[in-house]
């Protein structure tokens, strides 16, 4: 029957749209429906999540995709019965809908792939059954539904389909299943481009971008030269004016691959649900900022850490009901993820109020890996203590759980943020809970950098991780137990040669410039020769040949004003990578 | 009215719906076709432009297709226009319901080419021998 709605191209077009559609919906129903544990008197809700499975259940019909159909139709079967209250919400229940919902993602994901597979949906179909037919007694005094029971539940014995074919029967009223209005977003006009399209759009406006750069550097060259000529005044005015669309442009274009971050955040309500139903915890997980846009890159880079550090709270950060009673807190933990921008960061934190973290264990464990010395570790603050944590292999979890603590993880995260060229903060209160912070930039392809000079070599420093720059003489370098130091203003900041990081020979120059650079919660001072200016660059990838060579610290290219390339610095990378970095 | 330069509007709040159901009628010889995503959007469109016939879906979020079948009925510009209306089941009630609102015929996903054609068809021939 497939073949019979549309030509071949044309099938596949919709099947794709099917599956991108399909996708959509199954993942909001998640979320609907451990809102729905929580609220299970909810009718709209209940009918907005009737109506989602019956729209796949009848598309899915038409591409005999037959196993769809027949989870759908029985989830739906439930569904309908909860709505017409012959059938209450309980946790098996949801278990059972949520492992439809599942099911229906697997099945999907074959539909995706072409594999042309099944599934085996016997276990699943039991148990959506099953939910139907064993409703506690209580449910008995439900107005209206005492009738029912004894016959649904009768026939529901026999097969799925005939099991509910009455129920459905049994009450549509069409007010009810138009009103949920309110809770409904109005969907605006919108049209769907492949990713792909942008992408390229994307590129060429950085190379937009590098031209008018270029341009801007030329049309200065000239003013230098033939001031007076008025043709020359006109030249910039259109070259700023060429600018200022650029920029304009630039910014539209970002807005485009933009994405809410509820669509990374959508997916943790059932997991900290199931989670913490498996790990016997009371847990209330609210979202802030769901709305917050980010660039799609971002969006699809930050799911993995996100999951891991929301499991960690939820394993680790969590206490369990007993022990949170004993402590005088609600038995229930609350874990909030919130999404907001500032300036040109977004910053996700995920905050939880349970443990909080233990220096002093992270301490032991530090001494007894022997990642630090005792002396060494009595000079550090609770921060540097904490930071531990993101080293490969370190995990403080005394019990391994099937969650989380089996060493690997935080430095996975760390390394998956230092990519995106964010960075991660924790705070914690032992007993009270524990926040953590991630700082990531808006966009990646596009960077406001400054350029410095070292040895006649000019390198890139993004902006986002500079904090000041300070112009000193050699003089003004102290050592400080073997290690340069500047001070600045009564702190005193541990100096780098960026020329030693990069290797390149010979001394500095009678007046330089210190760079102070944030690297997380540390400032370290970047010693470098000239600074030359600051513009707006677009990160080209050094190519497989560079990148083969494995350069840390180097984490792009660019092409600048004037024509030259020019290699973009990976702070963090640059001083790892180091001997004698600072920890 | 020359059957296939019919304009037809289908109301299905799936997207991917709307697009079977377009090829569909495509295929049964009706190109002139276009679409609403609801009830709700389907009304003010239904009222500012001409269509000669409405595929409706019953289940929608803000107007179901019963409910814009009461409005375009209770409409004295559109109360003429053929409604089919597209359900899921055979549910008796449901159909008992649609008919009492004045529904043209339904037809029951999934559905082929040939089926719609046929239920077009049939609407039209009675339209027409009235």
């Amino acid at each position: 029957m497939a073949e019979d709605i549309a030509p071949k191209d044309e099938m596949d077009d919709i099947v794709h749209d099917f599956i991108v559609e399909t996708t959509e919906i199954l993942d909001g129903l998640d979320q609907r429906f451990v809102e729905l544990e929580k609220t299970p008197e909810s009718r709209e809700l209940l009918n907005a999540i009737f109506r989602s499975v019956h729209t796949i259940k009848g598309a899915a019909g038409f591409l005999g995709f037959r196993q769809v159909v027949d989870v759908a139709h029985t989830a739906e079967g439930v569904l309908n019965r909860l709505r017409q209250a012959t059938l209450t919400v309980t946790p098996s229940i949801m278990d059972a809908l949520l492992k439809a919902v599942d099911m229906l993602k697997l099945l999907l994901s074959h539909v995706k792939a072409k594999d042309g597979k099944e599934e085996d949906i016997s276990v699943i179909m039991a148990l959506l059954n099953e939910a139907q037919t064993n409703q506690p007694s209580t449910t008995a005094n439900q107005t209206a539904s005492t009738a029912l029971e004894p016959r649904s539940a009768a026939e529901s014995k026999a097969e799925a389909k005939t099991a509910n074919q009455p129920s459905l029967t049994a009450n549509q009223p069409s007010s009810t299943a138009s009103q949920p209005s309110s809770t409904v977003k109005e969907d605006a006009e919108t049209i769907r481009v492949d990713i792909k399209r942008l992408d390229s759009v994307l590129n060429m406006v950085g190379e937009l971008v590098l031209g008018k750069n270029r341009l801007a550097r030329l049309g200065a060259l000239l003013e230098e030269r033939y001031g007076e000529d008025d043709l020359v005044g006109d030249l910039m005015e259109t070259a700023s004016h060429l600018n200022l669309i650029t920029t304009d442009l630039h910014l539209a274009v970002m807005k485009t691959r933009m994405q809410p971050i509820g669509k990374v955040f959508g997916r943790f309500p059932r997991m900290v649900r199931d989670l913490a139903r498996e790990r016997g915890k009371e847990i209330t997980l609210v979202l802030n900022g769901e709305e917050t846009e980010v660039d799609k890159t971002v969006i699809e880079e930050i799911g993995d850490p996100l999951v891991h550090l929301v499991r960690n709270a939820v394993d680790h950060g969590i206490d369990t009901p007993e022990e949170r009673a004993s402590a005088g807190k609600l038995r229930a933990g609350t874990l909030t993820l919130s999404a907001y921008h500032k300036g040109n960061n977004i910053f996700i934190s995920i905050e939880d109020d349970g443990r909080g973290m233990n220096t002093g264990r992270i301490r032991e464990k530090a001494l007894e890996k022997g990642v630090a010395s005792k002396e060494e570790l009595d000079r550090m603050s609770e921060r540097e203590i904490l930071n531990f944590i993101f080293l490969p292999g370190f995990s403080t979890a005394s019990v391994v759980t099937n969650v989380s603590g089996r060493g690997v993880g935080m430095d996975v995260v760390k390394t998956n943020i230092t990519k995106l060229n964010g960075s991660i903060e924790i705070d914690t209160v032992l007993g009270r809970g524990t926040v953590i912070t991630l700082r990531l930039p808006l966009t990646l392809a596009i960077i406001q950098a400054i350029i410095v000079r070292v040895h006649g070599e000019a390198y890139a420093l993004p902006l986002a991780s500079v904090v000041e720059i300070i112009r000193i003489s050699e003089s003004e370098i102290q050592t400080v137990e073997g290690r340069e130091v500047i001070y600045s203003r009564g702190t005193v900041y541990p100096l780098r040669r960026l020329a030693n990081l990069l290797n390149a020979a010979g001394g500095a120059g009678e007046r330089s410039y210190a760079v102070l650079i944030t690297l997380g919660e540390k400032t370290v001072a970047l010693l470098v020769d000239e600074l030359l200016g600051r513009e707006e660059m677009v990160i080209k990838s050094t190519g497989e040949y560079l990148s083969d060579m494995n350069m840390k610290g180097v984490s792009g290219a660019t092409i600048t004003g004037d024509g030259g390339v020019v290699f973009i610095l990976d702070v963090i990378g640059l001083f790892t990578g180091m001997k004698g970095a600072p920890a | 009215m020359l059957d296939q330069k019919m304009r037809i509007l289908i109301v299905d709040d799936f997207s991917t719906m709307r697009r079977i159901i377009r090829n569909l009628l495509k295929e049964a010889g009706y190109s002139n076709v276009d679409e609403a995503d609801d009830g709700a959007t389907a009304l003010p469109k239904l009222k500012s432009e001409k269509f000669d016939f409405i595929i409706s879906d019953w289940n929608m979020p803000l107007m179901s297709g019963l409910d814009l079948l009461k409005a375009v009925r209770a409409d004295a510009g559109l109360k003429g226009i053929p409604f089919l209306m597209v359900t899921a089941e055979a549910v008796q009630e449901n159909i008992i319901q649609a008919a009492q609102a004045g529904v043209s015929s339904y037809i029951v996903k999934p559905f082929t080419a040939a089926t719609l054609k046929e239920k077009i068809d049939k609407i039209i021939d009675k339209l027409g021998g009235r």
